[in-house]
């Protein structure tokens, strides 16, 4: 009794830790949003997030939030994947500040090959 | 104060050791993130031992047998957070430019210092480390040392988990 207490407890504060990962992860991102546009900056890999910078059509720049590094990586996406001036699309969410062209990504398409550095949303 | 704050950031991202980081591999911020937890466990361990005392716990161990491993743990502990932590910043530091929780902490973590520096000063503790007998008021003004330090050091934990978040 006293252990199946034990992992009840364990349990919720597993449980508890999940959304306290999701979210560090998407809040302040909402919606599932696509751009297609040209590299600007490549992919960055040295902080605690990967970045990069895309120029849509209309002409502006959006901020490219990828995985953190590792996982970034491991998704396949390296620095020198994509060079300058590379189309590419970005699948992800967008920052819910308006005024922050910003996405956090789920997927990046380059040259028909897609790089899932976040699995997709459930239903 | 901002200027300042600004100035530092750049000088940091600026740095040698910051554009080294930048190109040493995708896990390093990780090892900087792991060092950096360690430092603070360390730091947040030892002086969590020593303020409560100083708070009133465990009055019947005396305070120069508690100071002996807290105070060189602290110390050790703020090294490796800082270092850490510096590091860590050298690699995108103007991306923190104006983030209200690294602005709060960096003058905390001085005042932290500044803190050190005066109670070291104080007869109270000198008399307490050294083993003497207390004198009067000695109780309070140790109580409310621990106590400031105990809130310095949450704060400038508190500010520092959030940073990422703002």
């Amino acid at each position: 009794m006293r252990s199946k207490n034990q992992m009840a407890i364990v349990t919720a504060l597993l449980l508890g830790a999940l959304p306290a990962f999701a979210h560090h992860g998407w809040s302040g991102n909402e919606g599932e949003i696509s751009v297609t546009g040209v590299v600007e900056a490549t992919v960055n890999l040295s902080g605690p997030h990967g970045t990069m910078q895309v120029r849509d059509a209309e002409g502006t720049l959006w901020h490219i939030t990828l995985a953190p590094a590792p996982r970034t990586h491991r998704a396949g996406l390296r620095e020198d994947t994509i060079p300058v001036g590379a189309e590419v699309t970005v699948h992800g969410a967008r920052n819910e500040d308006s005024g922050q062209n910003e996405i956090k990504t789920r997927r990046v398409t380059y040259d028909g090959t897609h790089y899932d550095v976040y699995p997709p949303p459930r239903d | 104060m901002e200027d300042t704050l600004y100035a530092i950031l750049l000088w940091l991202e600026e740095s040698a050791l910051g554009e080294a980081v930048r190109d040493s591999g995708v896990w390093t911020y990780g090892w900087l993130n792991l060092a950096h937890i360690l430092g603070i466990a360390t730091l947040f361990g030892a002086m969590l031992i020593l303020d409560l005392r100083l708070l009133g716990a465990w009055r019947s161990i005396a305070l120069p047998l508690l100071a002996r491993p807290t105070i060189p743990l602290a110390a050790v502990g703020f090294l490796i957070a800082v270092t850490s932590g510096a590091t860590m910043l050298t690699v995108n530091a103007t991306g923190y430019e104006g983030n209200p929780f690294l602005y709060t902490k960096l003058p905390l973590i001085g005042v932290a210092v500044i803190n050190v520096l005066v109670v070291q000063r104080l007869t109270a503790w000198r008399r307490a480390l050294a083993g003497h007998d207390p004198g009067s008021g000695d109780h309070r003004v140790l109580g409310i040392v621990g106590a400031i330090s105990l809130l310095l050091w949450l704060a400038i934990i508190a500010c520092g988990r959030m940073i990422g978040y703002w």
